[in-house]
């Protein structure tokens, strides 16, 4: 994807820039993810990722675009059970149809792909997780209510980073 | 136990490196009873390490252990612990090394509670654990590598999103104060572990997980996080600050310099750590990021000792904020309704000490190249810069030629020095490697360590002080909030609190047991603390909880909140669904601490004439005030510190009662054959 890419994009979530608020790499972002989802924590759950600056200790936040193209669902073998679209244009994983074939997972535009796939020996707990922005959830993104230094927030617009070739 | 699923993930690794094996030991032949962390490593030492095990031989055992929050997203949770022989320790002794980052947390989601590392390889190794398996593999292309390359080596071998924990040249080449560095700057440093990793001819463990963790109560998990420090919950943003430094360190910076605030561990609520953003390099034009806690600030300018406030360890209910807000200077504003808030705010300006003028650059050289090379920080900061310094002023190093002028103020010396020691260069870098406890003594303990420096002047008594070139205290370790020395200027009461937890201790406490109390009860210390059942019992809760700190885990920096005594309790609880009450947790932590003197007494030949005079000589210092204590009232104190206790005042041995009133009959058992029982 080029970055003068016509792509659009829905409603996601965006880190904003240092000089508002910098990201504490505390991962609560995706802690919070998995808590609110799956009632654990586990980097295969995730649908929110804290790419670490091991090191510069800068940590750039990714997660899904919400591309309104959504080739993620247009890959899905069992579209509309397993990838589906709400009412609000949100693609959706329904974790009881998906298969974990990672089709999803390989159609994101994005590098690293923003699907998440659970790994374990057991074929029936591999799931797709995807950034559904909390859309049952009355208070929103339970990322962006509990980051602790307000770093992330929802935007329609990819941020420089967001938007890298794959 | 092996049904329980909430909190821990239920192994732990034992790693013969000699024999190249692994051993999967159950977390749950340990835990609930020794609930987690440095409680279990004190169990798995008592069982495993034989007396007479010296810190750089293959038996002995670095033993590293999360806890029962980590991983689960409850604050502080991501803070980890080491255990070992220690070679910093003087003598040789057992101690932990706490440590954050975000390896604990990987490990649990590699499926591991721990490990346990033991022998020797027979060549240069490193450890990758992913998902349940533990391969050792060569390490000869990042032998010879510093820290961050190291890092970013093994990110690229096994995938950027490994975590690691790595030795620099420090670590392989011995230095008794080598630290083992993982993500964020965050190091266990005070153990020397470094060294030990070095002994053992282990360059790294690299974790990569992709399992679960469960907690149990996760409405609970969340309240926690909104209770726990209270964390402010807005936006943190990038400055750029016109000055660094405090009190009589302060200087301009010519364009100013970016401070950022980071947090320190996996799913902390709180970022305490301050970011210094693009600063000079020790080894390339490139701009660098680094961390600065409470110690670096003095890297990069030392005239004056850190002031303190009697609120920093004595507070009250309206009055009281922990540390994590002190460097993101997000404490709250003193409530002024309180009628004690004058005292608990009363400035108290540290001693001027004339070690070194601020020097921005120099000192982001100096902290550099400690991350890069693997080295303690504090060490070189509190006791190798400050002894050239005080020596050099004092005339004492005419007779020593290191090869380049010694001048504490030039970067280039700075460089040339810290090489020097991490490579063993030269005459002096093999001593100097030995950490200054051994080479002070190598060189003559009289001249080079008791020698005094007339540089010393006291802005509270308005007079000059008497201070030893060497800022030794006790177990080979330099002063730290005592009345003297670095962060010296604290009230008697507080520095002979801080001696007391020291005594009983293996290394400086301080990174896990500042001494907090309750104002009112402090007043009834303040004059006479050597006498003071009330500073008895204060000093056996922070101890407790200092156990506890590395144990559940959380934080020193968080922990304790006086006002609030079973939050450890809350954490517990809410990770494992184990019913937990302060009062369980205030019995596993004894147990600990009597396993740990144990291990002091059958390993180690502790006995109370070893420990006070350890500690004693250090407090005939003038304090700030000029204040020293005499021989008769630190004995009064370590009288009742052991009558509280119930150990044998002449031996400082606990009795047999104390050790089966906390189950450790087999302990009592096996120190009575050994004739270490008090009869």
């Amino acid at each position: 994807m080029e970055k003068n890419d016509p792509r659009t994009y829905g409603k996601h979530i965006v880190q904003y820039p240092m000089d508002y608020s910098l990201c504490a790499g505390c991962t609560t972002c995706e802690i919070v993810c998995t808590l609110t989802h799956d009632g654990l924590v586990s980097p295969s759950y995730n649908r929110i990722f804290v790419d670490r600056g091991t090191r510069s200790m800068v940590h750039h936040i990714l997660s899904c675009q919400h591309c309104s193209d959504h080739p993620c669902y247009n890959a899905c073998p069992k579209k509309d059970k397993a990838m589906c679209i709400d009412e609000n244009n949100i693609v959706y994983v329904n974790e009881d149809e998906c298969v974990g074939c990672g089709l999803c997972q390989k159609a994101c535009v994005f590098e690293p792909s923003r699907i998440n796939m659970v790994k374990s020996a057991d074929k029936k707990q591999r799931k797709a997780k995807k950034c559904d922005m909390c859309r049952t959830r009355p208070e929103g993104p339970a990322c962006v209510q509990w980051c602790p230094v307000r770093c992330i927030g929802l935007s329609t617009d990819p941020l420089p980073w967001e938007v890298e070739s794959k | 136990m092996s049904e329980m699923r909430y909190g821990y993930v239920g192994k732990i690794a034992r790693i013969n490196l000699t024999t190249s094996t692994v051993e999967m030991i159950s977390t749950f032949d340990y835990v609930p009873e020794y609930i987690g962390g440095r409680l279990v490593c004190n169990k798995i030492f008592w069982d495993n390490v034989k007396p007479g095990t010296g810190a750089l031989d293959p038996e002995n055992m670095l033993i590293y252990m999360t806890g029962a929050t980590t991983a689960t997203g409850i604050p502080t949770g991501g803070r980890s612990v080491f255990t070992g022989i220690s070679p910093n320790s003087f003598p040789e002794q057992y101690v932990w090394s706490g440590m954050g980052g975000w390896l604990g947390a990987e490990l649990k989601f590699a499926g591991f509670d721990g490990f346990i590392i033991e022998g020797k390889a027979e060549k240069h190794t490193y450890i990758y654990i992913e998902d349940g398996k533990v391969e050792l593999l060569p390490a000869d292309d990042l032998w010879g590598l510093m820290v961050h390359p190291t890092q970013k080596k093994l990110e690229e071998k096994h995938g950027k999103d490994v975590k690691s924990m790595v030795i620099g040249p420090a670590g392989e080449n011995l230095m008794r104060n080598a630290t083992v560095t993982t993500s964020n700057d965050s190091v266990a440093a005070k153990g020397g572990f470094g060294a030990v990793f070095g002994s053992k001819n282990l360059k790294a463990i690299t974790v990569r997980g992709h399992g679960v963790v469960r907690p149990y109560d996760i409405d609970k998990l969340f309240e926690l996080r909104m209770k726990m420090a209270n964390p402010t919950m807005r936006p943190c943003p990038v400055v750029r600050e016109a000055t660094h430094g405090m009190d009589g360190n302060m200087i301009p910076v010519e364009g100013g310099w970016l401070r950022g605030q980071v947090a320190c561990s996996h799913g902390c609520n709180q970022h305490c750590n301050r970011l210094m953003m693009d600063m000079k390099s020790a080894f390339s034009d490139e701009r660098i990021n680094q961390v600065e806690k409470c110690v670096g600030i003095f890297a990069y300018g030392y005239q004056e000792d850190c002031s303190w406030s009697p609120i920093q360890n004595f507070e009250t209910e309206r009055n009281h904020f922990l540390p994590c807000k002190m460097l993101s200077m997000e404490n709250p504003p003193p409530d002024f309704e309180d009628p004690y808030a004058p005292e608990l705010f009363k400035q108290v300006r540290g001693d001027i000490v004339n070690f070194w003028k601020p020097d921005f650059d120099k000192g982001s050289v100096m902290m550099d190249m400690c991350n890069q090379y693997g080295i303690d920080k504090w060490d070189v900061i509190v006791w190798f810069m400050t002894w050239l310094s005080m020596c050099k002023q004092e005339g004492l190093l005419e007779d020593m030629d290191f090869g380049m002028e010694v001048d504490v103020e030039n970067e280039e010396f700075v460089k040339y020095f810290l090489d020097m020691i991490t490579y063993r260069k030269g005459k002096y870098g093999p001593i100097f490697a030995e950490g200054m406890a051994r080479a002070i003594r190598t060189l003559g303990k009289e001249k080079f360590g008791d020698s005094i420096y007339h540089g010393r002047y006291s802005q509270m008594i308005n007079k000059p002080l008497d201070l030893p070139v060497s800022l030794e205290t006790a177990w080979g370790h330099s002063f730290h909030w005592q009345g003297r020395g670095f962060e010296g200027s604290i009230y008697k009461a507080g520095w002979v609190a801080h001696s007391l937890e020291l005594m009983t201790s293996t290394r400086d406490i301080m990174t896990i047991a500042h001494f907090h109390d309750d104002y009112e009860n402090f007043l009834k210390y303040r004059d006479d603390p050597y006498h003071s059942r009330e500073l008895v019992d204060a000093v056996i809760f922070n101890e407790n909880k200092a156990e506890l700190k590395d144990s559940v885990t959380t934080c020193e920096w968080q922990s304790p909140d006086i006002y609030w005594p079973d939050m450890e309790a809350q954490m517990y609880e809410a990770a494992t669904g184990i019913p937990t009450t302060q009062e369980d947790l205030d019995f596993a932590s004894e147990r600990s601490r009597l396993i740990f003197r144990a291990i002091l007494i059958r390993n180690f030949g502790r006995t109370r004439e070893m420990e006070v005079n350890a500690v004693f000589p250090a407090l005939t210092i003038p304090d700030t005030f000029g204040e020293v204590a005499t021989w008769e009232e630190w004995n009064d104190l370590v009288d009742l510190y052991y009558e509280v206790k119930d150990w044998d005042k002449e031996t400082g041995w606990p009795t047999r009662e104390v050790y089966e009133k906390y189950g450790l009959k087999y302990i009592a058992d096996e120190l009575e054959a050994l004739g270490k029982l008090p009869q």
